[in-house]
């Protein structure tokens, strides 16, 4: 090898640099980060097929005051580190808005980062009240938070007059978020928590724990996480023999969890946000996506389809694509979008957002609980 | 008479786990014992093993055999010859070359070794968790209907007897075989065994392709028990048998047992009577205290000084 290192890395950042200068003359790059890899990485494929439509049908009907708008695509794992090593790199190609990211635990530290360079951020998934809490100017979302679904899982178990509760979650700033959620909702309800506990995400080994909810004789679990654990979970805890009703958040409700905990996923109750899909008003978008041979009923697509929106509406409103002035506008702006009538609070939270609980079934169909 | 049922539970559940963990781990030993290099790869050998079996037994409930028996064994059958032709390939191409180079270059090689063939299998089956079937269903139960039932399921006494079968096996080839012998005599003294006649050669593959097949059963089993597989699972799984195997003290196979249920039996206490949240604090504090009382591990022997 006779090339240097340095003559190398030269060329290679120059003509990155060349690259991104050519992008940057008549477009609005939207950034969509989100798991496209990983064991969440289903939810990612709801991301980015809702806000790949809203590009194409923004563009369709002529772009934002004449200027097109690019989706560039970044994978983040759903891994922490992964998402700060995918917003520095977003910022380096001078990307000034950004859907995503999904997971609470990596929206977090990528904010930071978009907040400090002034990047304006819609996150279509991430229910973490703390993600809205720090005071940022740029960050929005388009989904409610842990603090409205833990109240409704809370409530909707203590309709049930359980006589022991059981709370699992897994260690992260989601599963645990919310878990502490439903444990504060249902201790001021007055219902008996027999145990609060974490496990590791990741591991396939329940036995213990599932011995010791049968020894707490627990009739209600509520699990805070995502599928992959819940559905080994429910599994294991049917051939054991334990006899308790499940209950997790919208991360557990998708049908791989089928694929893991098969007939065991009958009858497992999960929050969502309603089925925007299913609105009348939205029929013409469900047909444009079938038309792509996509699906869009998943919690994720339709919230991805409004963030790319709500750029799209900010900018105009605010007649310029600097972030700033897009934040200010959605702020105060009234916005007509497919989850419904959007309007922003100061810490970037949507002012109403519904949850509804589900009954879901071992066919991977799901049915509205009253 | 609960406490006790319940005591019993979780020692049944540690001990289910920690006898995958033993068998896991044998594989680490074998091969510390013979070329005192710690094969970082053999989780994931053990994963492979898992997804083969998984193939097997998705194909032929496609070709419409269902029965039992016939499936769980083709499905070992293919599990095993596949992961010891990997646990062999590993050795052959990652290993040998590097043999008798600085302690670290071994290492180094076996670390990438695991990186590639997880990323291998990610890009291959996808990075998604894939159901196993639950093949053995079912179980007996103990104690009365209205308070706690202790459960041993068929799985678990599978995972009992498959278990005890192997070990039996390997103790039985180690010590009667003749290439037991040559393998006990490389790990006394590479050079001397060379000497004599023995085509070390043969027989570091040879440890590689037993390790390999034992981590493929294991593969199988805990696949089955579990109910899912990730490419990422024989990682987790890797590193609690390589921790079963220094426990026990590494290089030594009666050792790698101990270890595996000493391991999966603390777990699973430290779970039930503790949170689960302190199991792996619990597992490596153990891990330390022994090392620190017995450097070499509950069973292993001080290495003396070769001149």
């Amino acid at each position: 090898m006779t090339i240097s290192v340095k003559k190398l890395a030269t060329a290679v950042s120059a003509s990155i640099a060349l690259m991104a200068a050519g992008q940057a003359a008549a477009e609005i790059q939207i950034g969509i980060a989100g798991p496209m890899t990983g064991p969440v990485a289903q939810y990612g494929d709801m991301q980015f097929s809702g806000a790949r439509m809203a590009i194409e049908q923004i563009n369709a009907n002529g772009g934002v005051m004449g200027e097109k708008l690019v989706g560039v695509e970044y994978d983040d794992v759903c891994d922490p580190k992964q998402a700060v090593t995918v917003a520095n790199s977003l910022v380096n190609d001078g990307v000034r808005f950004v859907v995503g990211h999904l997971c609470s635990s990596s929206t977090q530290p990528a904010s930071d980062i978009y907040e400090d360079e002034g990047v304006l951020m819609i996150t279509p998934a991430s229910t973490n009240p703390e993600i809205t809490e720090r005071g940022y100017e740029l960050v929005f979302r388009t989904i409610g938070l842990d603090s409205m679904q833990g109240p409704v899982a809370g409530n909707y178990i203590a309709s049930q007059n359980p006589k022991r509760v059981a709370i699992v979650h897994d260690k992260q700033q989601y599963g645990e978020g919310i878990a502490t959620a439903v444990r504060d909702t249902l201790q001021a309800k007055g219902v008996e928590i027999a145990m609060f506990e974490g496990i590791t995400a990741g591991d396939k080994d329940f036995s213990s724990l599932i011995t010791k909810l049968k020894q707490a004789d627990v009739d209600y679990v509520y699990y805070g996480g995502y599928h992959p654990e819940l559905g080994l979970i429910l599994r294991q805890a049917r051939q054991a023999d334990l006899d308790a009703k499940f209950m997790g958040p919208e991360g557990v409700g998708n049908k791989d969890i089928n694929t893991i905990a098969g007939e065991a996923a009958e009858g497992l109750l999960v929050t969502l946000p309603p089925s925007f899909d299913e609105k009348a008003e939205n029929q013409e978008l469900v047909k444009a996506f079938q038309a792509k041979g996509e699906d869009p009923s998943g919690p994720f697509v339709l919230t991805s389809y409004t963030a790319v929106q709500l750029i799209a509406d900010g900018i105009k409103q605010a007649g310029s694509s600097d972030p700033y002035e897009v934040a200010k506008a959605l702020h105060s702006g009234t916005f007509q979008t497919p989850i419904g009538t959007v309007q922003y609070d100061e810490k970037g939270d949507m002012k109403s957002f519904e949850f509804v609980v589900y009954e879901w079934h071992s066919d991977g169909s799901k049915t509205p609980v009253n | 008479m609960q406490d006790l049922l319940y005591f019993s539970q979780q020692l049944i559940n540690g001990l289910t786990i920690g006898s995958t963990y033993a068998l896991i781990a044998i594989g680490y030993t074998m091969v510390y014992g013979i070329i005192g290099m710690i094969n970082f790869a053999h989780g994931e050998i053990y994963m492979i093993g898992a997804y083969t079996a998984l193939i097997a037994i998705t194909g032929l409930a496609t070709l419409g055999i269902t029965w039992l028996p016939l499936v769980l064994i083709v499905a070992l059958i293919c599990a095993m010859i596949v992961a010891s032709s990997m646990g062999w390939a590993v050795e052959r191409v990652a290993y040998r070359p590097v043999r008798g180079k600085h302690r670290l270059i071994p290492l180094i090689s076996a670390i990438g070794m695991s990186i590639f063939l997880q990323n291998y299998v990610h890009l291959a089956q996808g990075s998604r968790n894939i159901g196993f079937p639950a093949l053995i269903q079912g179980g007996f139960l103990f104690g009365s209907p209205d308070t706690f039932q202790m459960s041993l399921s068929y799985m678990q006494i599978t995972i009992f007897i498959t278990t005890l079968i192997c070990m039996s096996a390997l103790t039985l080839f180690i010590s009667r075989s003749r290439i037991g012998r040559a393998c006990r005599a490389v790990s006394q003294d590479l050079g001397m065994a060379n000497l004599l006649g023995i085509d070390t050669n043969r027989i570091i593959s040879a440890t590689f392709v037993i390790g390999a097949a034992l981590a493929a059963v294991a593969g199988l089993l805990l696949g089955m028990y579990y109910g899912s597989i990730d490419p990422l699972f024989g990682f987790i799984a890797g590193l609690k048998a390589f921790t079963a195997a220094v426990l026990g003290g590494i290089g030594s196979i009666p050792g790698a047992m101990l270890g595996g249920l000493i391991l999966g039996v603390a777990e699973s206490l430290t779970s039930g009577y503790l949170s689960g949240e302190y199991k792996d604090v619990v597992s490596f504090s153990l891990l330390i205290l022994i090392l620190l009382f017995k450097p070499t591990g509950l069973l292993g022997k001080p290495e003396v000084e070769k001149i």
